[in-house]
């Protein structure tokens, strides 16, 4: 029977392409919109993420995230040394500086310096040129976004840039994650950013904490709020606190929660009415084997498996659709980095069966609802 | 399935195939997708207290390598030309050692004049000591003669003036010697002042002249001239947050390593702490720099170590906290000493 | 055509005793059926004959387990149908009854031979092994050729035979058929159910015919009229003034 509930779908191809249509393109539109909220979002996250040693992040009460942040006096990094637990901590300064590019053009630029000794906060990968480069003096690593929009359709490397009346030549390029305004980002050693970056008293923005062997960050962080009485945060922690400052400062959640929602209803609306069309549409068949010794258990059966094929190969398709999107504009810097996180996928597919239970329980009970004895009417 | 009008249905058996692939595809590339996330041990290895004190109550500071001596900056006692350097940098001096020598030959000349002038008194003497024994003579002649008669009176007193003249004169040279002679002294000791020595034994770090660079006592460009201090051993001064001093135990020794080589770890030993707390002096070389913070100045003496460390390197520290607080009061602790900071 | 001692000996295909069924329209009931006592025999070709609003269509519903009665009691083969649980009753029909409808009411996506085995299918035979079945029974209602063919690719008439073919390819002791050839030319209608009567009616078999096309009464065995929810005429030809 079922195979003859799947052949009564698939007779129908008007409908079947409609109900496809319908659930492919809901799943797509909440597939790709949540996908690329979440990643928006994430940009939020990126300054954290790009560091990829640090368990613990330190730094004054008052600071929010990675680029909102009040500079901490310089012996707060000896502070944070002196908690049991911490394996080891390094200076992390984050600074907004003005460049001057060769062609006399201003441009807003991050500047974040890194540990002089060892080079932690540096993101993980390079593009181009290896991290050594920061031992020359006056070098700058660039992350490859602020590159492609810095010098756009050219090499960066040996570009000599302006940096509060310094000299800055740029000696890498730096596999970043853009950060939410892909604002350009410039990595130099902490000592040299000091000077890149006007003076204000304070200069240190963070302090970067690896957690001891068996030591868990939290707890960590923790200990060093207790002893330090500065805020310290996880890695992860932190990431969420750079996501939420964009939620809370940003209407992207209430854009991109109302294309979702309208993903779901165009797709409820368009397979609801699809699905109960093709039902009206077979309804006497369904009478006639009700009549010939069909039970509705049978019946259930049948119009289950026409909405979960059609909801499977559509939501099939939407995905598809999704990662070929994705894919796509991967080399779009303004995509760099996004990625679909595994569980917008099971979002939607429970979207999906959301929508597909809706409509065909509604289709299911017309079917129900149906007297045998009207066959012979 | 030839039964079947069609062999192969496209929406039956080929849009479920595309979906399901497009499934496992998707599944392959959402997997591949995900972001690298994974914590990362640094490449350079980063300071890090280890052994007993890596998850036991500890303070950490950064410091300074710097001579036990302190560093001794040697100025010039007189002004003049270098005309002569015998010490360069690293040498290892004994106290006393000659390091340099500013032009001399305007005290020696002026010595050949004292000595002259020391003949030339010398030379008065011998004269006004002839001339007072013929004064002398001449009056113990007049004196024999008993006849009064046979010595006029007044020959007698002349005679008695010239022996009194002769002695005065010979006072006179004899003060015109020593006057010479300490001239002479005076253009020695001169001479000497114009060697610079070593007031003690240690390692040059530091030369700033050149021979024939003009040295003023004044000082000159702002550089001192040779700097230099005690290397065996070498002292850290580490800048321990005022706010810490308190957790510290003062008189243990201190986990040490310099910047750039975490891995090398060396432990020093104390050997006390400044009795002044100062503003905390930065070391990022920032001009604008201003201060809100003061430091608690520690010092410890290094072990030997063949050239990992060296004068004026950075360096950072990590000293054990007090043994007696439990680890819990230690944690209370900093609690107590932030409001005082504050 | 049939003796009444022979009637007797044998168990009735469908008893009827006092069937009444009401409808419910508005505030007012309207009484379709009134107590209709009725034996159908094995082998027989009974039609059931009647204006529209008669009631025929209520009676047969009734008969062959798809409408419950108001009262009285229904028993088919013996079996008291309307005591049976929902379930049972529709296995109940799924073995023993076949239907043949007006409009087919084929399944337009799968072909005639599909078409004709889904009863089998519904029994839980294995598809193909049901679908050969219903090609076996197509041949013998001689529209094997189309056995492949969609109901859209075939005629009328070719279409009622596949029908016919889905209502005794597994072997029903009763065959209800509404009005097969009310959609059919004289000439199809005829074949049809020249067909029916050939293949449908056995030794063990029962067939009724709900219809008020006069062009086939001369194929029946026993006609019954229906006159406002009772029988007013019970015999081998029809009554002059039809």
């Amino acid at each position: 029977m079922l195979w003859i509930a799947i052949r009564m779908l698939t007779g129908d191809k008007q409908k079947f392409y409609g109900l496809l249509f319908g659930i492919a393109f809901s799943t797509l539109l909440i597939t790709q919109q949540l996908t690329i909220f979440v990643n928006l979002l994430e940009r939020g996250a990126s300054g954290t993420y790009n560091v990829s040693s640090a368990d613990v992040w330190v730094m004054d009460p008052v600071s929010r995230t990675t680029d909102v942040a009040y500079a901490l006096p310089s012996t707060a990094l000896d502070q944070v040394r002196g908690v049991p637990g911490v394996d080891w901590a390094v200076p992390h300064l984050r600074a907004n500086a003005s460049v001057r590019t060769k062609d006399g053009d201003l441009e807003g630029v991050a500047i974040i310096g890194v540990d002089d000794a060892t080079l932690i906060g540096l993101p993980k990968g390079m593009i181009e040129g290896s991290t050594d480069v920061l031992s020359q003096p006056d070098s700058v690593i660039i992350d490859d976004v602020g590159a492609e929009r810095m010098f756009p359709g050219q090499s960066p490397i040996g570009e000599r840039l302006e940096l509060n009346d310094q000299r800055a030549v740029v000696r890498g390029i730096a596999d970043a994650i853009p950060s939410f305004t892909s604002t350009v980002v410039l990595y130099t050693k902490y000592s040299q950013a000091l000077r890149y970056v006007p003076g204000t008293r304070n200069r240190l923005s963070f302090v970067l904490v690896g957690a001891a062997d068996g030591i868990d960050a939290k707890s960590l962080s923790e200990r060093i709020e207790e002893q330090t009485g500065l805020k310290a945060q996880t890695r992860d922690e932190f990431a969420r606190d750079g996501v939420d400052f964009i939620i809370e400062n940003t209407g992207i959640p209430l854009n991109f929660g109302i294309t979702v929602l309208l993903g779901f209803i165009v797709g409820v609306a368009i397979v609801g009415l699809t699905f109960s069309l093709f039902i009206r549409d077979n309804i006497k068949q369904f009478g006639a084997l009700k009549a010939i010794g069909v039970t509705n258990g049978k019946i259930a059966q049948m119009v289950a498996v026409q909405a979960g094929m059609v909801g499977m190969i559509g939501y099939g398709l939407g995905v598809l659709g999704t990662v070929g999107f994705i894919s796509a504009f991967s080399n779009d810097p303004t995509f760099k980095g996004f990625y679909i996180p595994w569980q917008i996928p099971l979002i939607s597919f429970a979207a999906m069966v959301l929508i597909i239970v809706l409509t065909g329980w509604i289709a299911l009970r017309g079917v129900m609802n149906t007297e045998p004895a009207a066959v012979f009417r | 399935m030839a039964l079947l009008p069609e062999n192969l249905s496209f929406s039956r058996k080929i849009l479920p195939i595309i979906a399901v692939a497009g499934l496992l595809l998707a599944i392959v590339f959402i997997w591949n997708g995900l972001p690298d996330r994974e914590l990362s041990e640094p490449e350079n290895e980063p300071p890090r207290a280890t052994g007993e004190l890596a998850n036991s109550a500890r303070v950490a500071g950064a410091g300074l390598v710097e001579p036990s001596s302190e560093i001794v900056d040697i100025g010039t006692a007189l002004s003049g030309l270098v005309s002569d350097l015998r010490v360069q940098p690293g040498d290892y001096v004994e106290k006393g050692q000659v390091l340099f020598t500013v032009d001399d030959r305007a005290v020696r000349a002026r010595i050949s004049e004292t000595q002259a002038a020391i003949g030339e008194a010398r030379a008065a003497i011998s004269e006004a000591q002839s001339a007072r024994a013929t004064a002398q003579r001449q009056l113990s002649l007049y004196n024999q003669v008993e006849d009064p008669a046979a010595v006029s009176r007044a020959e007698v007193i002349r005679a008695q003036g010239d022996a009194d003249a002769a002695n005065s004169r010979l006072k006179v040279a004899r003060a015109r010697l020593s006057a010479a002679q300490a001239a002479a002294g005076s253009a020695r000791t001169e001479l000497g002042r114009l060697t610079v020595r070593a007031p003690m034994a240690g390692e040059i770090l530091e030369v700033n002249i050149r021979p024939g660079e003009f040295v003023s006592t004044m000082g000159g460009s702002g550089l001192p001239f040779i700097r230099m201090g005690e290397t065996r051993p070498l002292y850290i001064r580490v800048d321990i947050d005022e706010s810490e001093v308190a957790r510290m135990d003062m008189g243990a020794s201190a986990i040490v390593s310099p910047r750039g080589a975490a891995g090398e770890q060396v432990e020093a030993k104390f050997v006390r702490a400044e009795p002044l707390v100062v503003p905390k002096r930065s070391l990022t070389n920032s001009a604008s720099e201003r201060v809100d913070v003061r430091v608690l100045q520690v010092l410890y003496e290094l072990p030997e170590t063949d050239g990992l460390f060296r004068v004026g390197q950075q360096i950072d520290a990590f000293i054990p906290a007090k043994t007696t607080n439990t680890k819990k009061a230690g944690q209370a602790k900093p609690a107590d000493s932030e409001a005082e900071a504050q | 055509m049939t003796e009444t001692g022979n009637q007797a000996e044998r168990q009735p295909a469908i008893r009827t005793r006092g069937v009444t069924r009401d409808f419910q329209a508005g505030q007012q009931t309207i009484r379709v059926l009134h107590g209709i006592d009725l034996d159908v025999c094995p082998g027989e070709l009974t039609y059931l004959v009647g204006e529209s609003g008669s009631g025929k269509t209520t009676m047969i519903s009734i008969m062959c387990g798809i409408l419950w009665p108001t009262d009285g009691d229904v028993e088919v083969f013996g079996t008291d149908i309307y005591s049976l649980s929902d379930t049972d009753l529709v296995n109940f029909r799924l073995q023993n009854i076949g239907f043949i409808f007006q409009q087919y009411n084929l399944i337009p996506s799968i072909d005639a031979a599909s078409n004709a085995a889904v009863p089998l299918i519904a029994q839980g035979m294995d598809r193909l092994e049901a679908r050969e079945r219903a090609v076996a029974m197509l041949d013998k209602l001689n529209i094997a050729d189309q056995a492949g063919k969609l109901p859209n690719q075939l005629s009328g008439g070719q279409q009622q035979r596949v029908a016919i073919a889905r209502a005794l390819v597994h072997e029903p002791r009763l065959v209800v058929c509404d009005e097969p050839t009310a959609a059919l030319d004289a000439k199809s209608g005829r074949r049809v159910m020249d067909l029916l009567r050939e293949v449908g009616v056995a030794e063990d078999r029962s067939v009724i015919i709900v219809t008020h096309d006069n062009r086939i009464f001369d194929l029946a065995d026993r006609i019954l009229v229906l006159e406002d929810g009772r029988i007013t005429h019970d015999g081998t030809d029809m009554p002059e003034d039809h």
